[in-house]
């Protein structure tokens, strides 16, 4: 057991304090935790003081849940522009291209298990993947920014009892959330438009979809975390690499269609895993197990490597 | 909100043209400023939106137009697909050029760096502030459009001579955007209420004939999209640029004019009302 010294401390802090002090200052700190009065009125100052401590850790264990809650409040502050364009924007793209442009489209673009399918079948789920990158091309980029230097809301978090680790888990969690809302308005309206041909199966493409997103954003978060001015990063990220990746991912047809020296962006990109995940689970479009496997790897290799870097990033920063 | 410095300042300004209430006969000098704080901040930025639209002209002409073939005008001509969906982007490009810019900059200046109030306690009036802050859209649009053009060209999408006048048509588009852009933004009160700027955008976006012709829609929503500006910026520039020239130019001009009247006298009444009045 360590001996507790707060950093700074100057003698003042060690003078005895009258009993009851060390009770109103904790319970000011965390009322409902703690309960230093239950050590009687016996208990001497180091043990009031580790018995705060202990309390002051409990909240930790479930801290990414106190920071996920902070998140998912601030977003209370947009939530009908979250709305309708999460239930929006999935309409105007299934109708704008997949039923406008279908119409234009004189030769069916993919196969799925049993023939030819619909233009809308095919580029549905690569829909709704972008859409889940998107949400984390917002969420990842400005608040961090704005919880970094503008607002400075994650100092103000990691002056809590919370572990610095939990700041960005809560995060990714609550935007997790959102990308999950997006995801699965875009499948309930793919459906309604009768563009999945496997519906059960079809709803795991909702969670691959958050997968591929977070594949995207927990990178980027580790990236704007490191940011220290704003120079225009994220635009210039919209612009070359979201931009890019959402092109020339296959989305809007088979990447083989592609010259061959752009297809390379498609294998790199978690757009394209993801899409082929989507299509695989909503209209069995032809695939292997291994390519299954390599699809979901990848995502994951992306979502786990930028979420050791993005906690690195916090934990440099904050703690 | 009168102060009695800003009294002065006017007072040494002799009135003697029409408008000398609300124009100091100076808007270049607000260009001039936009232009130096994109030199010194946002020009990596600013350059990157020429890439947007050749990025789309990729994807969508080259690998999309794989599928669909040429495109049959309504003139009976036929036209790559590329070719149909070019003067679409150069449009879209130039629309979103000046709405970003008359939208988030100016609401930012407006309502965070207060750089309007600034300006107009200075003898510079609403409405050289307005001009100068669409002047400095217009030039982005112009440059995104030349450089697009000029791809365009380099890839044999252009039809026609005409395609020249695609540039000048392309001002006006910016213009026309840019104005109103300004004129709604004055309204804007919160960050929230910009988002809503995006969903009129996105469906304008997918629906005015920019990847496929208005005709696979039934009537009803045929007229609806005739009815919004981006159809018109569309149809006007895709017909100089394949050589299609009809009266109808004659209305998408007179629709895109009556949008930078309409914008340029709201923003600058609003102007006057949020920091003279």
């Amino acid at each position: 057991m360590t001996e507790f010294t707060p950093a700074g401390s100057t003698p003042a802090d060690s003078t005895p304090e009258p009993p009851g002090a060390a009770v109103d200052r904790t319970r000011v700190s965390d009322g409902a935790t703690i309960r230093t009065n239950a050590l009687g009125p016996e208990a001497s100052l180091e043990e009031r003081r580790r018995a705060a401590l202990a309390g002051g850790d409990r909240p930790r264990r479930f801290g990414w849940w106190y920071a996920c809650e902070t998140f998912l409040h601030s977003m209370r502050a947009y939530g009908w522009t979250l709305v309708v364009g999460g239930i929006g924007s999935p309409l105007i793209y299934l109708l704008g291209l997949g039923l406008g442009l279908a119409a234009v489209i004189p030769v069916s673009v993919a196969d799925g298990a049993a023939g030819p399918v619909s233009y809308v079948t095919f580029v549905a789920p690569a829909l709704a993947v972008t859409a889940a990158v998107s949400v984390g091309m917002e969420e990842f980029t400005y608040p961090v920014m704005a919880g970094f230097k503008w607002r400075k809301t994650f100092f103000g978090i990691a002056a809590s009892p919370l572990a610095t680790r939990d700041i960005p888990a809560g995060l990714v969690l609550a935007v997790a959330m959102r990308m999950a809302f997006v995801t699965g308005a875009y499948y309930l309206i793919t459906v309604a438009f009768g563009a999945v041909d496997r519906p059960l199966l079809g709803a795991l493409s909702v969670l691959t979809g958050v997968l591929a997103g977070l594949a995207f954003g927990l990178p980027l978060l580790a990236y704007s975390a490191s940011l220290r001015e704003d120079r225009g990063q994220m635009a210039l990220i919209q612009r070359f690499v979201f931009t890019p990746l959402f092109l020339f991912s296959g989305t809007f047809y088979p990447l083989a269609t592609l010259p061959a020296w752009l297809q390379p962006i498609g294998w790199l990109s978690p757009v394209w895993h993801g899409a082929e995940l989507g299509r695989f689970l909503t209209y069995g479009a032809p695939t292997t197990a291994w390519l299954v496997v390599v699809h979901l790897a990848v995502l994951a290799l992306y979502a786990a490597l930028g979420a050791v870097l993005a906690v690195r990033t916090f934990t440099r920063r904050l703690a | 909100m009168s102060t009695p410095a800003r009294e002065a300042a006017r007072a040494a300004v002799p009135r003697r043209r029409p408008l000398g209430a609300i124009y100091s006969g100076n808007a270049r000098i607000v260009l001039l400023r936009g232009l130096i704080a994109t030199k010194s901040s946002t020009w990596a930025v600013v350059v990157s939106g020429f890439f947007e639209p050749v990025f789309y002209l990729l994807a969508m002409g080259i690998g999309l137009g794989t599928y669909i073939g040429d495109v049959t005008l309504p003139g009976g001509e036929t036209v790559t697909y590329a070719a149909y969906i070019a003067p679409a982007l150069l449009a879209v490009s130039a629309m979103n050029g000046a709405v970003f810019d008359s939208t988030w900059n100016v609401f930012f200046k407006l309502r965070f760096s207060k750089l309007y109030r600034t300006m107009l306690t200075t003898p510079l009036g609403p409405l050289d502030v307005a001009g100068g802050e669409m002047a400095y859209a217009m030039l982005r649009g112009v440059a995104y459009a030349g450089g697009f053009l000029l791809v365009m060209q380099v890839l044999g999408l252009n039809g026609s001579w005409s395609a020249l006048l695609a540039l000048p048509a392309v001002v006006l588009i910016a213009f026309a955007f840019a104005a109103v852009g300004m004129a709604i933004t004055s309204f804007m009160r919160t960050f929230q209420q910009m988002d809503w700027i995006t969903f009129v955008m996105l469906p304008m976006f997918l629906f005015s004939a920019t990847f496929y012709p208005i005709t696979v829609y039934p009537e009803a929503i045929q007229w609806l999209v005739m009815a919004l500006p981006l159809w018109h910026c569309v149809e006007l520039v895709r017909g100089l640029t394949l050589g299609v020239m009809d009266g109808a130019l004659l209305v998408h001009v007179g629709y895109l004019v009556a949008m930078v009247v309409l914008g340029v006298v709201v923003a600058t009444r609003r102007l006057r009302a949020l920091f003279q009045d």
